[in-house]
């Protein structure tokens, strides 16, 4: 943000947008992303490389390290952008990357030319590195990484910092398991891989930001849900008459409505008040909420719009399907809610 | 002379604010949930009135302050945190902006200073027995005779009317149109003859709204805002800045505030299925605040607010009552107490969850207001 204006972000965030409609295509179709379900890592390399081609794996990359130092409410429009589209491609996982290493962020994987992903958690929702660090070589398990498969790039945050470890180095095991949306999430086991450590101060920051740009992927995906059922509401018609009329449905379709403009004030909220300089223990209660909201909302949205599709809901053709399953996959891949609501009752003593 | 409140920074008319209510403040209960009467109420509305700080959003020239949408918010912000009683509010909020904006100068002339000098309190008669969400179905009606209107009928959940001696009402004046276009807009002294009230008990055992009768009363034609049958268009046309401050999420902020004095008391402050709930209503007040901090951006900013700043409301008042359920289990058999606790007001669970009642019911029903937000913010068939 230095010496940037005040307004510079609305400016960066259409440019970004306008940009990444390379990936998101502007007229909703999701043939694509129906295409590479279960298609390997369930995600298309040369998009990746798109991706990075467009410069957006630099956005967290400060200034002084050669990135573009843009703030998190541009990372949040550019995420909320790709969960609309449900965009397989783990490239909130390689920005994240690209902010915890910064100077040592691998031009290959800068450029899209490599695909990096970020092991964080050695058990769900976590940053307690339980693995050892000893003489260069890294020995533990990282677990809850999408994309990962499909990777030839791994950034994984230990107690000493950051490394960057090749898919294929000596040592490491990728622990490979389906998930819904027709992709893969890994467990990772490294015994005594060589790797240099990337000394990271800030990776607690670091994690609060991807969780943050994740809620915002989330209320991107409970939008998209939600259009696609009112769209639905207001064709479909039942004795005589579109199914929307009907008031039941009508104040359903309302909470969902609340719900979601919930999760976006509080993303874009959060978002303004980092970029602006949050307190470390506003920071944390806040994406903290954020996550809890985008979960919640995801879930919530994705399940009554099945509900409110019928029997279509229930069928793989129907694309409403495609939002249920990203959101079970997602929804919880940053920590279980209950886990996140300990950790905040652990903050109440200290509030205000 | 009436300082120039915008020409002052906004922390100084902060400071002017706090200052005068913590000086000025009488000797009557802060942060009450119920409605004061005005016998208890009327100092404080005398030394709002004096200081010239009750009308804040009238124009200088009418004895108002003229603010801004941000400095209006900073003072609400003052009396609240303070906890400061709502005053008989209905003429300043409610009846000046109407006669400000389809009031004839004679009547802004002669109603407004008594407004502002507390001869008129004001109540408002919208409701009938069977005109209540359905407004637009009252039957109270006004037919012209000779110089009068001549009005039968009845209103009710007139609150506070007990107190008032003016009532503003929307009577029927043609029976053979549209309803919406049948109604217009009257004043009514509450001691002409044949009017007559009626107390109505709430849950709590008082008497905060009434009912009110009008048997052949006579008013002159002046009494009329607007032109005839103009009422259902005036009645809807205001209450900008009103709907968006009833849903800030400060009565659940306080209810939650209330809520942690209780379990500390009861022992379960530190109970982990307590907190679990705790924090997952202390989420929604934040995200409630971050959504309502949007709408008082759009205020400041001057843009139109629309329809879809009803979703403040639903979920501000809905939140309020999940509150007020968990109040209620942490309290145990104390839930059912008609007193406050050993005196403390904060400890008094029935009273919270009493409150909680009618925020889903007035000022538009949630089911209502649902209603309107599917069609015209969610564009979905009638």
């Amino acid at each position: 943000m230095t010496g940037a204006g005040m307004d510079d972000w609305i400016d960066n965030s259409r440019m970004i947008l306008d940009s990444a409609r390379a990936i998101v295509p502007a007229d909703g179709s999701l043939a694509r992303i129906r295409g590479l379900r279960g298609q390997g890592p369930g995600f298309d390399p040369a998009m990746v490389a798109e991706a990075g081609g467009l410069g957006l794996y630099l956005m967290r990359v400060p200034e002084a390290a050669g990135g573009l130092g843009l703030g998190l409410r541009e990372t949040c429009a550019l995420m909320r952008l790709l969960g609309e589209g449900l965009v397989p491609e783990p490239i909130g996982a390689t920005i994240m990357a690209g902010a915890l290493l910064a100077e040592a962020f691998p031009e290959q994987a800068a450029n899209g030319d490599a695909v990096m992903v970020t092991a964080w958690q050695d058990s769900p929702g976590t940053l307690d590195w339980q693995g050892g660090a000893v003489g260069g070589r890294l020995s533990g398990r990282k677990c809850a990484i999408p994309g990962a498969g499909g990777a030839d790039l791994i950034a994984v945050l230990t107690g000493a910092g950051v490394a960057v470890v090749p898919r294929d180095a000596p040592g490491v095991t990728l622990h490979l398991e389906e998930t819904l949306d027709g992709g893969q999430m890994a467990t990772l086991q490294l015994d005594g891989v060589r790797a240099d450590l990337h000394p990271c101060p800030g990776a607690q920051a670091v994690v609060q930001d991807a969780a943050l740009a994740h809620a915002a992927y989330l209320l991107g995906l409970s939008e998209r849900a939600f259009a696609l059922t009112l769209d639905y509401l207001r064709i479909r018609e039942q004795f005589g008459r579109p199914i929307g009329s009907f008031q039941a449905l009508q104040h359903r379709a309302t909470d969902l409505k609340i719900r979601i403009e919930l999760l976006r004030a509080a993303v874009e909220a959060t978002a303004a008040r980092i970029d602006l300089g949050a307190d470390p223990t506003l920071r944390a209660r806040d994406t903290d909420r954020c996550l809890l909201r985008g979960a919640e909302t995801a879930l919530l949205v994705s399940r009554e719009a099945v509900q409110m599709h019928g029997a279509m809901g229930i069928t793989d053709e129907a694309d409403i399907g495609l939002f249920v399953r990203k959101a079970m996959t997602l929804a919880h891949l940053f920590g279980a809610p209950a886990a996140i609501r300990a950790r905040l009752a652990q903050g109440l003593e200290t509030a205000a | 002379m009436t300082p120039d409140y915008t020409a002052m920074s906004d922390a100084e008319f902060r400071a002017l604010i706090r200052d005068f209510v913590e000086t000025e403040y009488p000797d009557i209960p802060r942060f009450p949930l119920e409605r004061l009467h005005w016998d208890v109420v009327k100092p404080w509305y005398l030394k709002l009135s004096q200081r010239g700080f009750l009308c804040p959003t009238w124009p200088v020239d009418r004895g108002g302050m003229g603010l801004t949408a941000a400095k209006h918010l900073i003072m609400v912000e003052e009396l609240e945190r303070f906890g400061a009683a709502r005053v008989h509010d209905i003429g300043p909020v409610m009846l000046g902006p109407l006669l400000l904006k389809y009031g004839t100068e004679a009547q802004k002339d002669h109603f407004l200073p008594r407004i502002l000098s507390g001869e008129h309190v004001w109540a408002q008669g919208y409701s009938e027995p069977g005109a209540g969400s359905d407004l637009a179905a009252v039957r109270c009606e006004a037919v012209q005779q000779g110089e009068d209107w001549v009005i039968n009928g009845q209103k009710t959940w007139t609150t506070l009317g007990m107190d008032a001696n003016w009532i503003f009402i929307l009577a029927r004046t043609d029976k053979t149109v549209k309803k919406q276009a049948g109604i217009s807009f009257l004043l009514v002294p509450m001691d002409a003859p044949g009017v007559s009230t009626r107390n109505i008990l709430n849950l709590s055992g008082e008497a905060e709204f009434c009912e009110v009768f009008f048997d052949d009363v006579r008013v002159p034609l002046d009494h009329i805002v607007g032109e005839v049958n103009q009422g259902w268009t005036a009645a809807k046309a205001l209450l900008g800045h009103e709907r968006v401050f009833i849903g800030a999420p400060r009565l659940s902020a306080s209810a939650l505030a209330r809520l942690e004095h209780l379990a500390r008391h009861m022992g379960q402050w530190s109970d982990p299925v307590f907190r679990d709930r705790f924090v997952a209503l202390r989420c929604d007040v934040l995200d409630l605040g971050d959504l309502f901090q949007t709408y008082l951006d759009r205020l400041r900013d001057g843009t139109e607010i629309g329809a879809d700043v009803a979703m403040l409301k639903v979920f501000q008042s809905e939140l309020y009552q999940r509150i007020s359920d968990l109040t209620m289990e942490v309290a145990g058999p104390a839930s059912g107490l008609r007193h406050p606790p050993q005196g403390d007001r904060r400890l008094h669970a029935a009273a919270t969850y009493l409150s909680a009642r009618p925020v889903t019911i007035f000022g538009g029903s949630t089911e209502i207001l649902r209603n309107v937000l599917a069609r015209a913010v969610l564009g979905l068939p009638g």
